[in-house]
């Protein structure tokens, strides 16, 4: 094991310096630095979407709760990171099945259908990116999914976001317009993403609170809540959020260094 | 006891860096077209893809990028070290570097704070180059 974290770490570990959620420590700090985000900002979007885990039974997390109080008094992993901003390591499988238009209609199932996709990878060695507080990929990539879907951010009724970190939600939702670079902490403010939000955001509790399984989280929520098929935690009336016709899914790999937007709308 | 962290693994590439540290002197590869002085070692210029460089000697200034602060050794070795902090210092001369910073109280540790290299024998072939605040900043 040690011998893996050296030779995946590479000249990283002479200086003690492991895995993502370091790397993802050094990105949001520079955030802090350069447009003032920080914890304060996180815990609503850690909080947030526990509230939707506690509403979704495949969630690890669905049965405990996250005040802002649990997350203060939460143990710093690798600073400014503490443990409720990290994503759950988990073991399982997801899929989604990819067919035509033509053949879905005849499926049991409502179809979610695909409206746009982009894809942008500004990927470098990380040490020496000079964008580490964005723009990530995200700005791109949203653009192009937006102009291939024809629609705005106001179209957008939802959001299922790749969340590795609580910081990654921050900055994707900041590199897709839907505030501006420090705004982030008044924009969240009052349950925006929340069971009740008016944008909710990663509605089965995401990767912080349901579960990892890489981008799949993220995209497979954002298909089950256009096909109907979330129980309790289904947006619409019963959670008081809109009725999803057109969901925002992202994903993201490396430290920001690559990114995919794609829209998913109900047919 | 022995040194028991991971030590970098050289190469034909890195080789003129880590000697250099050895002898205290942090060396980057300087592009003999264009001048972009870069980092990591590689045989083409990431600027114009040329393959005609030099070494520079860096002045082993710069300024903290951003940092990182561990409490959780993901290594055995680190477990004595908590909390450490990791950084990336852009260098005067450009590139950027992933160190550590020491020789300061941890929640003294800004981004852009000028710092200068200091340097770790580890043993008879590898030195690390770690930096530390600039003495003349109010700390």
């Amino acid at each position: 094991m040690k011998q893996m974290l050296n030779d995946l770490s590479g000249e990283d570990a002479v200086f003690g310096h492991f895995g993502a959620t370091g790397g993802y420590a050094l990105a949001a700090r520079r955030a802090m630095h350069e447009f003032g985000t920080g914890p304060e900002t996180w815990k609503k979007i850690a909080v947030g979407q526990r509230k939707w885990a506690n509403l979704n039974p495949n969630a690890l997390m669905q049965s405990k709760a996250l005040t802002e109080a649990d997350y203060d008094n939460a143990r710093w992993v690798v600073e400014p990171l503490r443990l409720p901003d990290n994503c759950l390591i988990t073991d399982g499988g997801r899929a989604i099945i990819v067919t035509s238009l033509e053949r879905a209609q005849d499926l049991r199932q409502p179809p979610a259908l695909i409206m746009g996709m982009g894809q942008h990878n500004p990927s470098t060695a990380i040490a020496q990116s000079s964008w580490m507080a964005g723009p990530t990929g995200a700005r791109q990539a949203g653009e192009a999914a937006f102009a291939m879907a024809g629609i705005t951010l106001d179209d957008v009724d939802a959001c299922q976001i790749y969340d590795c970190f609580t910081y990654t939600v921050e900055i994707t939702l900041q590199d897709y317009g839907f505030f501006k670079p420090g705004e982030g902490h008044d924009w969240l403010a009052g349950g925006t993403i929340a069971p009740g939000g008016r944008m909710p955001v990663n509605t089965s509790g995401g990767q912080l609170s349901e579960a990892y399984f890489m981008g799949l989280t993220p995209l497979a929520e954002g298909a089950m809540q256009i096909m109907g098929r979330c129980g309790e935690r289904q947006l619409g009336p019963q959670t008081r959020t809109k009725s999803p016709e057109i969901i925002l899914c992202s994903d993201n790999g490396g430290i920001l260094q690559s990114h995919t937007c794609t829209l998913l709308r109900r047919l | 006891m022995s040194y028991n962290k991971p030590l970098p693994k050289i190469n034909a590439d890195n080789r003129p860096f880590w000697e250099g540290c050895r002898v205290h002197e942090l060396r980057f590869q300087r592009c003999k077209d264009c001048g972009h002085v870069r980092w990591p070692p590689s045989d083409l210029c990431p600027a114009c893809h040329s393959t005609d460089s030099g070494w520079l000697i860096s002045k082993g200034t710069g300024r903290i990028y951003t940092f990182a602060v561990y409490h959780v050794a993901y290594h055995t070795a680190f477990t004595t070290n908590l909390p450490y902090a990791v950084a990336v210092v852009a260098l005067d001369e450009g590139p950027r570097l992933l160190t550590n910073i020491v020789d300061c109280q941890i929640d003294q540790i800004k981004c852009d704070m000028p710092v200068s290299v200091i340097w770790e024998d580890v043993n008879e072939e590898i030195t690390l180059p770690k930096f530390t605040p600039l003495a003349s900043e109010p700390v």
